[in-house]
């Protein structure tokens, strides 16, 4: 009868099962193929040599990867500091105001990404909405913040920001009042309370928020072409490269994989590490 | 028939089935429809709502890339089945998609006699680089331009920039008041430029180190980089720079348009080919090697020489470019003065004389490779 059971089990998700291995795995193992190819080549049906990652270790791009995954990390973190009292007062203490703001943030994802950035462009570019106004009352004007590093990671925050806010206010609403209020009346201070109750309850919507961001910010590349003007090449922009203009599809995959690695890496490490379902008591 | 849940399902699930293992049946309406990939221009209502009402019934639809090499990908990656036309510079045609097969001939004495009404550059003789190796004609041309750099007229003078050519880009004041427009391959074509070496011939290592050399200088200079037209031009107008590395009246013709004449593309007047130092680019129309014909393609090539229609794929939103029928005076009196001077007609004989036909970089793949390493800094 079990038996039985775990069959009819394996059957049910057969079709969803081969509709995630077709949609989703399938692509990735044929970037996986064509990283393999010796490079120019267009099709999968030449002897695989490797020689694409020898390219990626030769050429330098480790710089690339290296810039994008240190900018996707500061912009976690900026944006866990940003978003802690935000999600925290849209869980505990804006009541009604909380789907104000939500309706606010959801909206920004209705218009396309590279129209915001270039919202930003007008408003910090010399003679923009800023700069323009500032000469314009003033007489002086300065040089643009644009076009830098730091612009980069600006953007990575702006755009990325609900990614983080979301999962941070559910893990927030996750911690029990009763529990932040017993920790008062024993005695807890405010340090106290956030470090041994709201950061380990609310883990599970951090690791989330942080996971997610971190993921997306890794594999951006608009804003460093918008507002960064390119001064830092993303791995993203070097994947693009070398399928356009470089014609290199090996080379291209092999970047590409060399980034699904990594972020594959920290993303299973992170998810074992903290224990998602203990977090959530469903384990003793 | 009685048509149970159960049955329903089972036939979904066979139809999803049979359209992922023969995705072709779907095309199987081939004398009605027509699948063009196309550069901006060819997929406005105004150049394909007058084809759909020639061929009532018919399903026409263009899809515009955003480069040459993101369209040559698709028919690489098996897109053959799906498009009738593409729409490349020349070089992509002659290089890589006729020899690789994605391209196939045209009927010579249907369309040879349109090139008797080109302007001089393009009709007589007939531009060279439509035809392949074989001498077979692959592709008619349309739209063109020189394509070098841009200036603000305000800041650097059209004669000096003109005189001083490529160079100006090395000039120690320059530094911080330009921009790259990363085109990739047009900025390897004109750092080669820079360099005063010839980019479609093969290099020496000496070469190799003179480019790398100017390459470098030119990054180093650089403001910023950005492979979007309207962030370069709108950097140029609000006096962000001054100049920007790789561009000309494609890039330059929409801010024109709106009164920006101060823009300008502008054509060195000298330079290491044969005494030239500009670059001009055509746009050939192909048949694509498509297993199921549509009879329409070739139509619409006729049909896109006609006066109006010439007109529209010139001034298409976005960007405006000559044409190569403006030869034809029915054609040139659809353009007006302010359309005229967007084009930069009063110096486009000059600039196309001062300028070689873009052609493949014969050195690409080396280039490239220290074009990435050092665009990376």
């Amino acid at each position: 009868m079990q038996r039985r059971e775990r069959n009819l089990g394996l059957l049910y998700s057969a079709p969803l099962t081969i509709f995630l291995f077709l949609a989703f795995l399938a692509p990735i193992c044929l970037v996986a193929a064509f990283s393999a190819m010796p490079e120019k080549v267009f099709s999968l049906t030449q002897m695989p040599d490797f020689s694409a990652y020898r390219t990626v270790l030769e050429q330098g791009y480790w710089k690339s990867v290296a810039w994008s995954l240190f900018m996707a990390f500061v912009a976690t973190l900026i944006l866990l500091v940003i978003c802690w009292p935000l999600a925290f007062g849209m869980a505990k203490v804006f009541k009604r105001f909380t789907l104000v703001l939500t309706i606010g943030v959801v909206m920004t994802l209705f218009v396309s990404e590279n129209i915001r950035l270039f919202g930003w462009v007008l408003t910090l570019m010399k003679g923009g909405l800023i700069e323009g106004y500032w000469r314009h009352w003033t007489g002086v004007g300065f040089d643009a913040p644009l076009y830098n590093g730091p612009i980069i990671v600006f953007g990575l925050v702006y755009v990325y920001l609900p990614f983080m806010l979301f999962p941070l206010a559910q893990g927030i609403a996750m911690v029990p009042d009763d529990a932040r209020q017993s920790a008062y009346d024993l005695g807890a201070t405010r340090w106290q309370i956030l470090k041994e109750i709201d950061l380990p309850l609310a883990m599970p919507g951090i690791m989330v928020g942080s996971l997610l961001t971190f993921v997306l910010a890794a594999g951006a590349m608009a804003e460093s072409k918008l507002l960064g003007g390119r001064a830092i090449i993303t791995i993203a922009d070097e994947v693009q490269t070398a399928f356009t203009y470089g014609q290199n599809w090996p080379l291209g995959s092999a970047l590409a994989m060399v980034l699904i690695a990594i972020i594959g890496t920290v993303a299973i490490w992170a998810i074992s590490k903290a224990d998602l379902d203990k977090m959530m008591g469903r384990k003793a | 028939m009685k048509l149970s849940r159960r049955s329903f399902t089972a036939g979904l699930g066979a139809a999803g089935a049979a359209s992922l293992l023969k995705p072709s049946m779907s095309l199987a309406a081939r004398p009605d429809e027509l699948n063009i990939l196309c550069w901006e221009g060819y997929n406005t209502d105004d150049v394909l709502g007058p084809f759909r009402d020639l061929n009532p019934g018919a399903t026409v639809r263009a899809e515009s890339g955003t480069s040459d090499p993101d369209m040559i990908n698709k028919l690489r990656a098996g897109e053959v089945n799906v498009w009738d036309l593409i729409n490349l510079n020349q070089p992509w045609a002659r290089g890589q998609l006729y020899p690789a097969g994605l391209i196939k001939p045209l009927d010579k004495e249907r369309f040879m006699p349109f090139f008797e009404k080109m302007t001089p550059e393009y009709g007589n003789p007939p531009y060279p680089l439509a035809f392949a190796e074989d001498e077979e004609l692959i592709g008619m041309p349309q739209r063109y331009g020189p394509f070098s750099f841009v200036v603000n007229t305000d800041k650097i003078s059209r004669e000096m920039a003109e005189d001083m050519g490529w160079k100006l880009f090395l000039e120690p004041d320059m530094a911080d008041r330009f921009g790259i427009l990363t085109y990739d391959n047009w900025n390897i074509m004109h750092m080669c430029l820079t360099a005063d070496l010839n980019p479609f011939e093969s290099l020496d290592e000496a070469g190799f180190t003179a480019f790398e050399d100017t390459a470098a200088k030119i990054f180093a200079g650089a403001k910023l980089m950005s492979d979007d037209l309207v962030a370069m031009n709108t950097a140029l107008i609000n006096g962000e720079i001054d100049a920007y590395f790789t561009g000309g009246t494609y890039t330059a013709s929409p801010a024109r348009l709106d009164g920006m004449t101060q823009i300008r593309g502008i054509t060195p007047k000298s330079g290491p080919i044969d005494g030239k130092g500009g670059v001009v680019w055509a746009e050939l129309t192909s048949l694509v090697n498509n297993p199921d014909p549509s009879p329409l393609a070739a139509d619409f090539l006729e049909f896109v020489q006609k006066p109006e229609i010439a007109k529209a794929v010139g001034f298409a939103e976005g960007t405006y470019n000559p044409v190569a029928q403006m030869g034809d005076p029915d054609v040139f009196a659809m353009w007006d003065s302010d359309e005229l001077d967007a084009i930069q007609w009063d110096s486009l004989e000059e600039e196309s004389a001062n300028s070689v036909e873009y052609d493949e970089v014969a050195d690409y793949d080396k280039l490239m490779e220290i074009y990435t390493v050092l665009r990376r800094g």
